[in-house]
């Protein structure tokens, strides 16, 4: 047998089944399969995005966490001076907490009020204003 | 469901695809109508029994039309279609395993001419059919791809995912021995 012969033979193979088949009944079967269960693709898009969202959400938070972390703890109060709390402190316990200062820093940056030349010629009033001067 | 689209004979497949992907139940119709004829030859060259073809090749369109946003034009939607026809007949052989797959049913059959030659013709068929089912899928495959279908090498390639070349010596391959089956 020579490849032709073989070939035609091939072409003829099935074709008796394909013959009887009822072409449009098939498509109505697999049409009504096809809306008997019909396909899920907008659920699989709509959990693809779901999944897509939450992905996000995590990172970002994420992200939002790590540079919550990194921000040094006193940047976000700018506004809040030490001399606040310290209240409570009577006229001779700010001037030990200055003269602390004075022993940590020269005597040029503090901000004395101006007549005064010593720390024990002020009140607790100006004491403080001090206090918040030298905290910048 | 969107609109139905206007149908023409020369509507390319690619535009009832797109109209089946927006959920137009008529371009499937018409997608079962261009391509059942040749699936079902398709099948039962490929050892489906003849009570059976309708069935696979219902359940071939069924799985092409819920996995049709894989297909990417790489090929023909009928070679496509084949390859998930042979995937089918493929779980058809599991799960009828333990009942014999008759290859063709030759009780139906154009009986116009000399009986004698047609008979000779019913052998040879037959022992056609009989060689495809001792070959490798692949092989088969490519056989009536190729001789069946009449699809280039290229194309059964891209379907296959193999090569033209690779394509091309499995064909010969195939030929070679139904050449020994069929003397």
């Amino acid at each position: 047998m020579n490849d032709e012969k073989l070939e035609n033979l091939a072409k003829r193979l099935g074709s008796g089944a394909a013959a009887r088949l009822d072409v449009d009944a098939t498509a109505r079967k697999v049409v009504e399969r096809l809306r008997e269960h019909p396909v899920r693709r907008l659920v699989w898009v709509q959990q693809t995005w779901l999944r897509i969202a939450a992905a996000l959400v995590i990172v970002l938070g994420g992200a939002v966490a790590v540079r919550q972390s990194l921000i040094q703890p006193g940047s976000a109060h700018t506004a809040h001076f030490v001399a606040d709390d310290l209240n409570d402190l009577s006229a001779d316990q700010l001037r030990d907490v200055l003269a602390r200062f004075d022993e940590l820093i020269s005597g040029d940056s503090v901000a004395v009020p101006e007549g005064s030349t010593d720390l024990h010629e002020l009140d607790a009033q100006q004491l403080r204003a001090v206090l918040r001067a030298l905290e910048g | 469901m969107a609109n139905p689209l206007p149908r023409t004979d020369a509507a390319p497949d690619a535009a009832l695809i797109a109209a089946w992907r927006d959920g137009d139940e008529q371009a499937a119709a018409e997608l079962v109508g261009r391509h059942a004829r040749p699936l079902a030859r398709f099948l039962a060259g490929a050892g489906a029994p003849d009570a059976d073809v309708d069935d696979l090749v219902q359940e071939t369109f069924i799985r092409a039309f819920r996995s049709v946003d894989r297909f990417r034009g790489q090929c023909q939607f009928r070679t496509w279609l084949l390859t998930i026809g042979s995937n089918v007949l493929k779980d058809f052989g599991r799960r009828a395993s333990r009942r014999k797959v008759l290859p063709l049913d030759e009780a139906v059959r154009d009986v116009t001419g000399d009986p004698h030659e047609h008979a000779e013709a019913r052998e040879t068929e037959a022992l056609l059919a009989a060689g495809l089912q001792r070959l490798p899928r692949l092989q088969r495959e490519v056989f009536l791809l190729r001789a069946q279908q009449g699809l280039e090498y290229e194309e059964i390639a891209a379907a296959l995912a193999t090569t033209p070349g690779a394509a091309r010596v499995h064909y010969h391959h195939a030929v070679r021995r139904l050449k020994e089956i069929v003397k």
